[in-house]
């Protein structure tokens, strides 16, 4: 069985769920034909394949090293909490 | 036979093996839902706690992130909920049509490749601030797919929605987000506009 071809339109709205991998395969590959085939749906797919590196990159900042340390020093002391009657487990 | 403190202690070693490596990823999330540094550094705390009081319950081999990610969102709407005298803060899908429509027409194919470009020069300072802008439904759908790589069906579940409004969210928060950015890189001189307006 033939799907319908994606075309401009179809190819626009789906290009986030492209993105994500949320296509099935067939569509997945009908996409990437269109793509490679279609340089105004190109060139919309690469400004959203940019605009998701850019958001990726603006979030990761730095961590403070010392945060995964006060949360284990909770958790043991918590636990220890657990000796003096308080309902924790 | 092993004691109580024997395994406190393994326990805390697999959590500490699993779950402390996504600190980075919780604390970028958690610092687009809260106004200071210190609130999004409490908020991954308390997630923490709660996420080893529970760990019995995580299924090994799913995604634990996508866990991490439900219990901090929980936490975080139970704070939110306890503050919640003021409402000033964005009401549900208030992405309005202005502010998604824009997308469409700024997108002529003359101007894209100086759009990508401008994206790609975006100061991180400027993508937070739009990120920040955008109704805190919208954005935290945006960040589950987009930073931390979670399913539709994921986020969904987290969110407490279904899979197909996830993303038609995710959809309407990308649009209107490059209609901020896009707005901000005009000011900045790159031609983003069919007709360079």
């Amino acid at each position: 069985m033939t799907l319908p071809e994606f075309d401009c339109a179809e190819t626009k709205r789906h290009v986030h769920d492209y993105l994500q991998q949320e296509l099935t395969a067939e569509e997945n590959d009908q996409i990437t034909a269109h793509l490679a085939n279609c340089d105004s749906c190109e060139s919309d797919y690469d400004i959203e394949h940019v605009l998701n590196k850019v958001i990726q990159r603006s979030c990761t900042e730095a961590t403070p090293e010392e945060l995964g340390e006060r949360i284990l020093a909770r958790i043991r002391a918590k636990l220890a909490g657990i000796d003096n009657g308080e309902e924790w487990h | 036979m092993s004691s109580k403190s024997e395994r406190d202690s393994q326990k805390i070693r697999e959590f500490e093996e699993q779950a402390l490596p996504l600190t980075p990823l919780l604390l970028a999330m958690a610092r687009r839902s809260t106004k200071t540094e210190e609130d999004a550094q409490d908020l991954v705390q308390e997630t923490y706690m709660k996420a080893f009081r529970s760990w019995a319950q995580f299924e090994q081999g799913t995604n634990l992130k996508a866990w991490m990610v439900r219990i901090m969102h929980n936490t975080n709407m139970n704070i939110v909920e306890k503050a919640k005298k003021d409402k000033s803060s964005g009401s549900i899908d208030a992405l309005e049509d202005w502010q998604v429509g824009a997308a469409e027409s700024l997108t002529s194919r003359a101007s894209r490749s100086a759009e990508a470009e401008a994206l790609d020069n975006m100061p991180t300072e400027t993508v937070l601030k739009a990120l920040d802008s955008l109704p805190a439904e919208f954005r935290e759908v945006l960040l589950q797919a987009v930073v931390v790589g979670l399913s539709y069906k994921e986020i969904a579940a987290n969110m407490g929605d279904n899979p197909i409004t996830v993303g038609t969210r995710l959809t309407r928060a990308k649009k209107a987000l490059r209609v901020a950015l896009a707005d901000y890189a005009r000011s900045e001189g790159y031609q983003v506009d069919e007709d360079g307006k």
